[in-house]
């Protein structure tokens, strides 16, 4: 059935980790380093999360604007575009992209109220300009797919097409077994969610199909719930050792986040000169 | 391509050369050009970004977005986007002419395996959309183009969106009314795929009457006109009827025979046509199975793309300076065109029949083809009664006043430089 995803561009798109932990030279020269690289993506999907709360976004919104930014950065350095005018341009085009349209003088008025700081002021011109410089650099490509789901009624109703994929295979693979794993995600929901949402802390969705990341979540989520679930996860025609990566990925991620300081961040950005 | 070039005043990214316009659309410029790359004709959109203050136009956007990912021989081809002087551009494949051309040109017959033909690679790039999760909802014979090997591609993806998220409301303020789905005409604000088989079984009726099929002149007579038609919908045929939000109860007409509505078309004809104009959407066939019918598999089969009638060359332009690159092609109508303002290049000897066009009061929106049949205007269907076939409607201005202020952006002014 809904076998889109696999011929979708964001699924041609999908790259290896070693083509996505590249600093570009420009950004070397200022002494960008890979940690500070992945450092300031962090902080700008913050920013852009921060934004999206002001302005009343969908978190569907947030997410492509997100991964537009990282895409920007596979192929832009940050000396080209900074980060501080491509963030909010791409939570601008993904507001179009998603249906829900936030103007722009809107952002720049958020912008100035939220941040004081000179570097982070832009005007809508500008914007405007990068919304040019980023589509470009995205090579048009506008669809993205998220590892969200929403359950409502007595029906599953999805958000995302590729939930529906990953629900179509298990319901095949599992026999019907369709409202147990119904209460199963009910359950887990709620967790659930402020996982996939932190999974944009990385570079996760430029890296993996979003079903896996789904269920690496999942994963992690039912091993903190303590629930039983290794026949499930079996019955899924799906590789495993890929989730389990993607979990222990996402809890170093968590470990690591708790050692990133301020002054780290700051020192991270003072290198990103305007 | 030496010879072509000292006609030319202008190349586009280095790759393009420029040529005449071809039409103006709702959000820029749509001009001819050839790809010095492939020697290929193109159409290109030149996407005015003017003083908007909104950045890449919202419905080229969409375009950008949805025509990325479709990729088929029966939707039309986005091969190139990039920005030039601060507009952004997109390049399409260049196609000849489009449906409405040629239902409405009288000198050209259509067979049955004609019309199966064209119908067949209509549904087969819907089937394809709704397989990528898109609804197109502006189906309509001038959106469907026809290229140089008569292959038809669905176009104009500027109203097309992502669905397959049921929870989410669309607005129903979509296609042009002759094509409009009962369920739209009665509101619904959540839809799927349906919508665009309605407007397809439009077409089909079309091609088969050459004469739009359903010519509702407001939303509430475009119902009584479906009603007139099938007959008033009974609860056992649509059980979720009430419940849509502009319900109104029809005075009770009966259905009359399909043998009645299409005398001349056979009976796999009619069981394929009632089955995309059944009114439960639940109920209604979808474009894949509409493509496992036995209308498709029995005699007469399909006439090949390449063999279909298309209209006839049209006459060289005036203003064109350049010698055809193409000579013996059909009509140039354009890739994609958006119809309200669609540029005539022989406005001359038709702008009688335009002016009496904007006594009536709608939108002039002729083809090239339609311009040309200036000698012979009417269908058959219309001379009988003495009457000149009302103008197609596009979206109203209410329908847009209603789509600005659900997409804010969409319908604004363009303002002249």
């Amino acid at each position: 059935m809904a076998a889109n995803f696999w011929t979708s561009s964001h699924y041609k798109q999908l790259l290896d980790p070693e083509d996505v932990d590249v600093v570009h030279q420009m950004d070397k020269d200022r002494g960008i380093t890979l940690e500070d690289f992945k450092l300031i993506k962090l902080h700008m999907a913050n920013y852009i999360a921060r934004l999206a709360q002001h302005v009343k976004v969908r978190q569907r919104v947030v997410a492509t604007a997100i991964t537009y930014m990282r895409r920007v950065y596979v192929r832009r350095s940050m000396t080209d575009c900074d980060p501080r005018l491509v963030a909010p341009t791409c939570l601008y085009l993904a507001s179009k992209a998603e249906e829900s349209t936030v103007q722009a003088r809107l952002l720049v008025f958020y912008i100035k109220k939220l941040y004081s700081d000179e570097k982070f002021r832009y005007e809508i011109k500008e914007i405007l300009e990068m919304e040019m410089k980023v589509l470009e650099a995205l090579n048009y490509y506008l669809v993205v797919f998220h590892p969200y789901r929403a359950l409502s009624h007595s029906e599953i109703v999805m958000i995302d097409l590729i939930i529906f994929h990953y629900f179509s295979i298990c319901c095949i693979q599992s026999n019907g077994s369709l409202k147990m794993m119904i209460f199963f995600y009910y359950s887990t929901v709620v967790l659930n969610r402020g996982l996939v949402n932190d999974t944009y802390k990385m570079d996760l969705i430029l890296i993996h199909p979003p079903h896996l990341i789904a269920l690496a979540c999942i994963y992690i989520a039912s091993a903190q719930m303590d629930k039983e679930n290794t026949a499930w996860f079996e019955e899924l025609r799906v590789d495993m050792n890929v989730v389990k990566n993607i979990a222990m990925e996402i809890l170093d991620f968590y470990d690591n986040h708790k050692l990133i300081t301020d002054d780290k961040v700051n020192a991270a950005m003072m290198k990103l000169a305007r | 391509m030496a010879e072509v070039d000292q006609f030319l005043s202008k190349k586009v990214a280095d790759r393009y050369l420029k040529r005449e316009v071809l039409g103006e659309g709702t959000y820029g410029v749509v001009y001819k050009a050839i790809d010095t790359k492939t020697g290929q004709t193109v159409a290109i959109k030149k996407i005015r970004l003017g003083k908007q203050k909104e950045g890449v136009n919202f419905t080229a956007l969409r375009e950008i977005k949805l025509l990325k990912e479709l990729k088929d021989p029966n939707i039309i081809e986005l091969t190139e986007a990039f920005p030039h002087k601060g507009n952004l551009h997109l390049v399409f494949e260049f196609m000849e002419t489009d449906l409405e051309a040629v239902i409405r040109d009288r000198n050209i017959v259509l067979s049955p395996a004609d019309i199966k033909s064209y119908i067949h690679m209509t549904l087969k790039g819907l089937a394809f959309c709704h397989r990528k999760w898109v609804l197109h909802r502006d189906m309509k014979p001038n959106n469907l183009l026809i290229g140089p090997n008569g292959q038809l591609k669905l176009a104009d993806f500027g109203l097309a969106r992502l669905f397959g998220s049921p929870d989410r409301r669309f607005t129903h303020q979509v296609f042009a009314r002759w094509y409009r789905a009962p369920e739209l005409l009665f509101g619904a604000k959540q839809y799927g795929s349906g919508v665009d088989v309605w407007a397809a079984a439009c077409i089909f009726a079309e091609l088969l009457l050459r004469r739009p099929f359903l010519q509702g002149n407001s939303d509430i007579d475009q119902l009584g006109k479906i009603f007139a038609a099938f007959g008033t919908p009974k609860p056992s045929q649509w059980p979720d009827l009430v419940h849509l939000p502009d319900y109104v109860e029809y005075q009770y007409v009966p259905a009359q025979p399909m043998r009645t509505l299409f005398p001349m078309a056979s009976d796999d004809t009619l069981d394929l046509l009632s089955k995309m104009f059944t009114y439960d959407p639940k109920a209604r066939i979808s474009a894949q199975q509409a493509l496992e019918h036995r209308y498709f598999s029995s005699i007469p089969l399909a006439t090949e793309p390449a063999l279909l009638p298309r209209p006839p060359p049209k006459r060289e332009s005036v203003n064109s300076k350049v010698p055809d690159f193409n000579p013996g092609d059909g009509p140039t109508v354009l890739s994609p065109p958006r119809k309200q303002r669609r540029v005539m290049p022989h406005r001359e000897g038709f702008d009688l029949n335009a002016q009496q066009m904007d006594e009536h009061g709608n939108e002039n929106r002729q083809t090239a083809a339609g311009e040309k049949s200036g000698q012979a205007p009417m269908s058959l269907d219309f001379s009988v009664f003495g009457m000149r076939p009302p103008t197609r409607p596009t979206m109203n201005s209410a329908d847009k006043s209603h789509l600005k202020r659900k997409l804010d952006l969409e319908f604004q002014l363009p303002e002249e430089d």
